[in-house]
């Protein structure tokens, strides 16, 4: 049963520092013109011979909502919207979209709107055609059908292309191609399976926000499978992260970044430094740790635990380098520096061997060299206690 | 249902979801093979061992010397073939893989050609090749080797010569499978690494290109063992082959039971040979595919561990070859460059010039003036075209082929093609065995099947109807479309399939606008290769047939038997203009499938 923790509320729970860094905060409910499905997965199981693809996951996904699996490859993240889509079928558990159960629906009756990685456009229809068949499927008449893909081609800036064959565009093409079929029925929930990984960098980057913005008009829940945390942070309400089958944490991207429940989330989400350190004292939500070389500070915590050993994280970017030593800074020596451009990445070894990395702005000091001894410290909220 | 009940337990399957499982498609191919072909089997088994002990007849097979001695020269011949073959299919499949454009595509139709024209035809054009007043005679007279026309016909290298000859598309082939899957990336990073051509190819391309070599040895092996058309017509008394004494005996009634008996023995050493390459190779070397994914046994990303298992095995085969094949070859590399590159081609050209030149001296003397055959023709005439257009024995053994042949075709498109669909859809256990049992009417040589099904169309009085023998080659024609439609259906993008299904088509509409489109230029070159097998089938048709229903082989068979006359050569220029018209139709729709 220890698996079976459900990870309810949305949006409002979640820490306080959740301000408006995710955009969907400020769109008010009435310019959306679809109110997304509600999905409740109930402690889903899915086998593959004695391998748990997904190990009694549970999840509650709010009307609307845009929340992100993330996850590495074999975490489950695909098995899982595979279940939802209803390509797979559940060896236990239950899938409810608004509050009815799904796992007898047929995946062509359950009218979701879908994207795929390799975009699985027809090769042998048109633009045109290929976002006009999920309207086919359903019956609707020529006429609304055509009026209907002339919108959602203007929609994604498809309009020019809309007599050529999918293998005469560029793969960000297509892959617009493939997201105004997901959409052009308005369909309550969209299934997101890594879109936007077969594309180049500054690609990705521009279909993120275009995704997220039509998530803002169009008010349908996504459910967004990804490996790359960046994209996750960048566009979620929410994410659940995934591991070996299991969610090992859901919450708002802040939430998600500062306040890692493990090792795990810790070191998949972001750049960290996970340090071992001795519990000195345990006051309110601060306590007093010592690492290994015998360096003593303070942390953020909402662990229980106040004695014995824990594991701290601190953010390469939240640990100030100075060339004065001060009372309370850690010496570290320089084991390598990279200048990269907006940052300086410096890797500097702690007494007793730990290594730190450091993720400075540019400045107008000069670039350390390997061998000199820096002076780091950081304040009790830059850090966070792993429970 | 209650809500604890959903939680826990899996949801039962309902039996009319249990209807829809593709599985189902396999039954209709299950039960044709079982009651044609594996039933008929297993009854020659049984007659072969109902005389008064049930080893009688195979003491008597292995007693009487002239059975042992067929045994043992048939073994001979086609493990003389099988290597020919491999010694010269190599450099041809180099060949093709080195050369580029237009030149490649024509040395592959050069190959692939005679691969789909009939085994009697190809046989019929080397018997006009080194006849007496054949052009090989002719021209070793005029440049003065020889004073008189030498007897090249009907001795062990006229057969050797001509069973190479006929299988070495079939090397040719399987050696390219495997040399075009190469990366070409390692050839260039081995050169990079410091090794020449002959190191190159002794270390990396011969060792990668060894499972494709060795399937080819062992399909060209196998089917030399049953081979029976082309001994027969090129061999002399002393080249009997094992299958010829089946056919022989058959015309004996008294010989029940140790007829059968031969035919079990071909039949247990074909087998067991399969057996053997199967557990080295893994049986796909029979259909020439790569393994089928047996879907949801493990999970998608778990490690492959066969390579762990098979490295002692190669390393073993390393060491021998590098003592034996490394100083040969570190001798020759003294040699220039570019005898390597002149070797490949010298080789490579012959063996096209093998499988071609018979077809295109045919061709032209299918439209000779002289009522005999002698090359070049003394004038031109149509009047053997006539003579076949004219002549209503000719075109009722026509027709009646043309008929069976589309009926057979159609139903190996259907039984294969809803078989095929099953393999690779399904998820039931125990694919590769299915595989295999569908594949398996391509290893039975085709003698052992005919004597078989003979008795079975006796007792429901088959024998030498339209639809017997369209059934009987729809046995044969099941495997090629099994296997090139589960291929058609395995290059087809699940992901495009969901596409559909998530944005609201049924499993039907599915099929219909997805799946269909994608497997059809399959499904049609299934069916044009399902005719041709029928079309040109021999072997079963000879034990089937009646005197009332004459197909074209059959009539080109007693013809080549008797008369040796140029309406033959028409006859085979038709068929050649029928496979090349089929290949040219298909171009643009397997141009298509490559372009989607």
């Amino acid at each position: 049963m220890v698996q079976n923790v459900a990870w309810r509320g949305g949006r409002q729970g979640g820490s306080t520092s959740h301000g408006s860094s995710t955009p969907a905060g400020g769109t008010s409910e009435n310019t959306r013109s679809v109110i997304g499905s509600s999905i409740a997965i109930n402690d889903v199981v899915k086998r593959y011979g004695t391998f748990m693809a997904a190990d009694h996951i549970s999840l509650d996904v709010q009307p609307g909502e845009f929340i992100t699996l993330l996850g590495p490859s074999g975490s489950g993240k695909t098995t899982l919207l595979n279940l939802v889509a209803g390509f797979q079928k559940l060896d236990g558990g239950e899938i409810l979209v608004d509050g009815n159960p799904i796992h007898n629906v047929p995946t062509h009756k359950r009218g979701f709107g879908m994207v795929f990685q390799s975009y699985a456009l027809f090769p042998n229809m048109t633009v045109t055609q290929n976002v006009a068949f999920p309207l086919r499927m359903a019956g609707v008449d020529r006429e609304t059908a055509n009026r209907r893909v002339a919108e959602t081609l203007e929609i994604m800036r498809l309009s020019d292309h809309a007599q050529k064959n999918p293998s005469q565009m560029s793969g960000g093409q297509q892959q617009r191609v493939a997201i105004a079929r997901s959409i052009v029925m308005r369909p309550k929930v969209v299934l997101m399976d890594e879109p936007l990984s077969a594309l180049d960098r500054r690609l990705r980057e521009s279909i993120q926000i275009e995704i997220r913005d039509l998530h803002q008009t169009l008010g349908s829940t996504i459910l967004f499978v990804t490996h790359d945390q960046g994209e996750a942070l960048t566009m979620s309400d929410r994410i659940a992260v995934l591991d070996a089958g299991k969610i090992v944490q859901v919450g708002n991207p802040v939430e998600i970044y500062r306040h890692p429940t493990n090792r795990f989330v810790a070191s998949f989400v972001g750049e960290s430094n996970l340090i071992d350190a001795e519990i000195v004292q345990k006051r309110g939500s601060t306590m007093t740790l010592k690492n290994r070389a015998g360096y003593v500070f303070n942390a953020e915590s909402r662990s229980t635990i106040d004695v014995g050993r824990a594991t701290v994280l601190v953010r390469p970017e939240r640990i100030a380098i100075s060339d004065e030593p001060n009372q309370t800074a850690i010496p570290v020596t320089v084991t390598s520096a990279l200048f990269l451009g907006e940052i300086l990445r410096i890797e500097a070894q702690m007494e007793g061997g730990e290594t730190l990395l450091i993720r400075c702005p540019d400045s107008d000091r000069r670039l350390p060299n390997v061998g000199d001894t820096l002076y780091a410290s950081w304040r009790a909220e830059d850090c966070w206690v792993l429970s | 249902m209650s809500v604890a009940a959903a939680d826990y337990a899996p949801p039962a399957t309902p039996f009319s979801e249990r209807l829809k499982n593709p599985a189902w498609l396999l039954v209709p191919a299950a039960v044709f093979l079982a009651f044609i072909y594996l039933l008929p089997v297993i009854d020659l088994v049984r007659i072969s061992m109902s005389g008064s002990t049930p080893w009688v007849h195979f003491e008597r097979v292995f007693a009487v010397p002239l059975y042992w001695e067929a045994l043992v020269r048939t073994m001979q011949i086609s493990l003389t073939v099988a290597f020919l073959c491999l010694v010269f299919g190599y450099p041809t499949a180099l060949l093709i893989h080195r050369s580029r454009g237009i030149t490649q595509m024509l040395i592959a139709t050069a190959i692939i050609l005679p691969y789909f024209i009939a085994i009697l035809i190809r046989t019929y054009a080397w018997m006009v090749l080194l006849g007496r007043n054949g052009p090989i005679n002719k021209l070793l007279q005029w440049l003065g080797i020889l004073d008189e026309p030498a007897q090249l016909l009907f001795n062990r290298g006229s057969v050797l010569l001509g069973m190479t000859a006929v299988l070495l598309p079939l090397m040719v082939l399987s050696i390219y499978s495997s040399v075009s899957r190469l990366d070409p990336g390692l050839t260039r990073a081995a050169q990079a690494s410091g090794a020449g051509p002959i190191a190159t190819f002794w270390r990396v391309l011969l060792p990668l290109t060894a499972p494709g070599m060795g399937a080819g040895f062992l399909l060209v092996f196998v089917t030399a063992l049953g081979f029976f058309i082309t001994p027969t017509l090129l061999g002399g008394p002393g080249d009997q082959m094992f299958a010829m004494h089946i056919t022989q005996q058959a015309d004996f009634v008294s010989s029940e039971g140790f007829l059968q008996a031969l035919a079990v023995v071909l039949l247990v050493i074909t087998l067991v040979v399969v057996a053997v390459a199967g557990r080295f190779l893994g049986f796909e070397f029979i259909w020439g595919g790569g393994k089928l994914t047996e879907v949801h046994d493990e999970p998608k990303d778990s490690v492959d561990g066969t390579t762990v298992n098979t490295a002692p095995r190669r390393t073993f085969a390393m060491i021998v070859a590098d003592a034996i094949g490394w100083p040969i070859l570190r001798v020759l590399s003294a040699l220039p460059g570019w005898t390597g590159t002149l070797t490949v081609r010298a080789m490579g050209g012959f063996v096209i010039a093998a499988l071609i030149v018979p077809i295109i001296v045919v061709m032209i003397i299918s439209f000779s003036k002289a009522s005999f055959l002698t090359f070049p023709p003394p004038g031109w005439s149509f009047r053997w075209y006539e003579k076949f257009f004219t002549d209503s024995q000719w075109i009722a053994a026509f027709t009646s082929s043309l008929t069976i042949a589309v009926i057979s075709s159609a139903m190996a498109v259907t039984l294969g093609g809803c078989a095929a669909m099953g393999i690779v859809r399904s998820t039931i256990k125990g694919k590769t065995i299915l595989m295999l049992l569908l594949v398996s009417p391509v290893i039975v040589p085709p003698v052992v099947l005919g004597l078989s099904l003979y008795s079975l169309f006796l007792r429901f009085d088959l024998v030498g109807t339209i639809g017997g023998l369209a059934a009987a080659h729809a046995i044969g024609g099941l495997p090629i479309v099994v296997v090139i439609v589960a291929a058609a259906l395995q290059g087809v993008d699940t992901r495009l399939e969901q596409a559909a299904s998530v944005h609201g088509a049924s499993p039907l509409t599915v099929f219909r606008t997805v799946t269909l489109p994608a497997i059809a230029p399959g499904l049609a070159a299934a069916a044009f290769f399902a005719f041709l097998h029928s079309f040109d089938e021999l072997v079963l048709s000879l034990f089937l047939s009646s005197a009332n229903l004459q197909t074209l082989p059959l009539r080109l068979w007693a013809d080549v038997n008797y008369q040796l006359n140029p309406v033959l050569a028409v006859v085979s220029t038709l068929e050649v203009l029928l496979v090349v018209g089929g290949i040219i139709l298909s171009r643009p729709v397997l141009a298509r499938s490559r372009a989607a």
